[in-house]
């Protein structure tokens, strides 16, 4: 076996690191997550005659000062992992300001590399950088490249081998003289632990500490040196601020490193300056203070037309060959319980994941072509000051919108949220925007209670109710539960660019993999469980009875009929029925029999189940909401007021099994899970209870 | 004297940051933006409340909300 060389891939955000990765040629890409948290972890592999080389790609950071849960999991990497060399990828279009962070990577002393990357664009507008000069200055080799014109790529590989091989270079990047003293003051104090041994280690760490890095002050809190040298800490902290009439140390070493990334950049970057270029002119008009708005809107128009008319077309037909399959093996197998399980419950769970493939592969090639172009940045920025009201941010209108087509997506949606508060409360209220399966409930039950001119007014007065009450809980969510400080807001809109597709089509099949993956059990599992819940005890003297009234009939009509009976009754006597019966109390104040409550209770399966049960329990023919009978029946069996409730109930209890395994899937933490089972239950029920008494009140 | 901040710039118009009085972790975001003590910035374009600022800063675009562009004095 060869050796193994570990790389991590380091870079601001918006540098072109994944296309880069996608530019290696021979390289095998794996995608999984970090342990423990929903932050995408690529690993690159390229094997070579001598070595096996080993590229972590980290999340984009900005500085070594974490922030996001992202920004957390790549410094951990960075300061806790073995690895051998750190690949730290720039945009040569900003040079300077990613130099910051490469001035803190080199504070870690350790073999390193810089990556020039997207060099074309440079090269179009007659510029030039120095790599051979800026390797000199910062003493580690520098390498110039374009993802897009596959210039360089094949450097990297080499350049990693000979770094790797050869010795590490001497720091040739030191502050001012006035910080450099208070550094060795301290590397020195730092020293006396067994800990800090190393001197490059030691000089690193007072670095961090001078800069006040609350994870690296951690580190040393537990050790004998600690008292000693939070006293030489202090006296930096005072002095240094004193000396220089700055607010604090942390304003003092970003200075330092403005000035030196500034020079290198003046030294090494050859560039003349441009005039208004074309990347200013769209974004005169895509975030123009009147156009913007209007502009962005057509947007997410078109982009859920695409995604569920467009995507209406395959999942009917993945859900035809379901259902042919599905039938056709009913009729071969022999009848049993391996037959229903297999035809009534494994099949039709298998279709219900894979039904919404065409919807999320649609509405994710939409987002990451907005997120690879850089609009998306510019939509956060047009709805920021509207969403910032309710306690939420500008990118989360992007999944609370999807969330009117399909809840599924729109919980994936909310990974563009990379803030860990902001995500949450937007997934935990896109429950309340209704989703497209809610429909044929809500069309039911307005046509069995409201006259036909209404029923377009009622149907947006539920859908906006729907979306205000998310914004509303949004505040309070927002209020009680992530008190404190409101999160800030500082976002790179980076330039607009064509977007790769390589990228964007493995982008696509990673997300595709991982949902089929995780949400496919959990999905798969709960549709299992609900078809065991409806179907079984199986009552064979029931049966049996029906099945000699069935064939004794000639008339096709009755036939129907007994048929819908027989199962009306099974469906009362599974142990669904007898959940039904056994939850009526709850429902009771609501007016409700045990009939909606099982309907309300299957509607966990799908939303479109209430239809179909309510068909089922009332025993009238076909399960179609546009059967007059079904409507006669509602409207016969339940009260105007329960009707009102049930309609309540639908609009905001919990999501059908599917979203709620994809909230699963990307939510760990238990806590939240628990609460995210619970409370849209309660309210719901409560909203419902109120509207009904009122309604009671009022004369209804 | 009274300070002058982003968001008392208009639109087009050229500064120099004079002092980011943000607290951490906001203060850290900016200077890594490269909102920094000397550098130049321009406004791009804001909302029409003012509510969110589109800033160029050393040939990168930040947005920032008004709470975020008050905390950078600029001269």
């Amino acid at each position: 076996m060869n050796k193994q060389i570990k790389v991590a891939i380091v870079g601001q955000p918006n540098v072109g690191k994944s296309s880069l990765i996608n530019a290696m040629s021979n390289a095998k890409l794996h995608v999984g997550n970090f342990t423990g948290v929903t932050v995408e972890k690529k690993e690159v592999f390229v094997k070579s005659d001598l070595f096996d080389i080993k590229m972590t790609d980290l999340p984009g950071i900005y500085a070594l000062n974490a922030y996001t849960p992202e920004e957390t999991v790549a410094k951990n990497f960075l300061l806790n992992e073995q690895y051998d060399i750190i690949l730290n990828v720039v945009d040569a279009n900003v040079l300077s300001r990613n130099l910051m962070l490469t001035l803190q990577l080199l504070d870690m002393h350790k073999k390193m590399i810089l990556v020039v990357n997207m060099i074309d664009e440079i090269e179009a507008k007659k510029g030039s950088i120095d790599a051979k000069k800026l390797s000199i200055l910062l003493g580690i080799p520098v390498i110039l490249t374009s993802a897009k014109t596959s210039q360089g790529i094949d450097e990297i590989n080499k350049t990693i081998i000979q770094t790797y091989r050869a010795k590490q270079n001497d720091n040739k990047i030191y502050y001012t003289q006035k910080v450099e003293e208070r550094i060795k003051e301290l590397t020195k104090v730092l020293q006396k632990s067994p800990h800090f041994k190393d001197k490059d280690y030691a000089r690193f760490i007072a670095i961090r500490l001078i800069d006040k890095d609350e994870n690296v002050y951690k580190i040393i809190h537990d050790l004998p040196i600690f008292i000693e040298a939070h006293n030489v800490l202090e006296k930096i902290y005072s002095s240094l601020t004193a000396e220089l009439d700055e607010d604090s140390t942390v304003d003092i070493l970003s200075n330092e490193r403005v000035a030196i990334a500034h020079n290198l950049h003046i030294e090494t970057v050859n560039i003349k300056e441009e005039s208004k270029n074309l990347n200013e002119k769209i974004d005169n008009l895509l975030i123009h203070p009147i156009l913007g708005l209007p502009i962005f809107l057509f947007f997410m128009w078109a982009l859920f037309q695409l995604t569920f008319v467009l995507g209406n077309y395959p999942m009917n037909i993945i859900g035809d060959i379901f259902t042919y399959t599905a039938t056709t093996l009913a009729d071969i197998l022999p009848n049993g319980t391996v037959n229903s399980a297999l035809t009534q419950g494994i099949i039709p769970a298998i279709s219900a994941v894979v039904m919404f493939l065409p919807n999320i592969l649609i509405l994710f090639f939409g987002l990451n072509l907005l997120e690879q172009t850089g609009y998306m940045s510019r939509a956060a920025y047009l709805m920021d000051g509207f969403l910032k009201r309710f306690g939420l941010q500008g990118k989360a209108f992007v999944p609370l919108v999807s969330g009117f087509g399909c809840t599924v997506p729109a919980y994936m949606a909310a990974r563009t949220l990379k803030n860990p508060k902001d995500r949450i409360i937007t997934m935990l209220v896109l429950g309340f925007m209704s989703c497209g399966a809610r429909l044929p409930v809500y069309i039911l039950l307005i046509g069995a209670f409201f006259p036909t001119h209404d029923a377009g007014n009622v149907l947006f007065a539920i859908y906006i109710s729907g979306a205000i009450l998310g914004l509303i809980f949004a505040k309070i969510l927002r209020v009680v539960l992530f008190k404190g400080e409101p999160e800030p807001f500082v976002m790179e809109m980076p330039p607009y660019r064509l977007p790769s597709y390589k990228a964007l089509y493995m982008d696509l099949w990673y997300k595709t993999k991982m949902f089929l993956k995780k949400a496919g059990t959990f999905i798969a599992l709960a549709a299992l469980g609900i078809w065991f819940l409806s179907t079984y005890p199986h009552n064979s003297a029931l049966e049996k009875s029906y099945e000699i009234k069935i064939q004794h009939t000639k008339n096709i009509q009755i036939k129907k009929q007994l048929q819908n009976e027989l199962s009306a009754k099974s469906l009362e006597e599974s142990y669904m029925g007898h959940i039904g019966k056994f939850i009526e109390p709850v429902f009771k104040p609501l007016g409700f029999d045990w009939r909606m409550s099982v309907s309300v209770i299957a509607g966990l399966a799908a939303k479109e189940v209430v239809v179909s049960t309510m068909a089922t329990l009332y025993s009238v023919g076909n399960a179609s909401n546009t059967s007059k009978g079904l409507i006669q029946k509602v409207r016969e069996n339940v009260s105007f007021n329960s009707a009102i409730a049930l309609l309540i109930i639908i609009m905001i209890y919990s999501p059908c099994v599917a979203a709620m395994s994809t909230f699963y899937a990307e939510i760990p933490q238990w806590a939240w899970r628990a609460f995210y089972t619970i409370y849209p239950n309660v309210v719901a029920w409560l909203f419902a209870y109120g509207v009904y008494r009122l309604l009671s009140a009022v004369g209804h | 004297m009274q300070t002058k901040t982003i968001s008392d710039l208009q639109i087009s118009q050229e500064a120099t940051v004079q002092k980011v009085i943000a607290k951490e972790p906001v203060k850290s975001r900016l200077f890594a933006m490269g909102i920094v003590k000397g550098a130049k910035i321009k406004v791009l374009e804001h909302t029409l409340a003012k509510q969110t600022w589109d800033i160029l800063s050393n040939n990168t675009k930040i947005a920032l909300r008004q709470e975020e562009a008050r905390q950078v004095v600029v001269q």
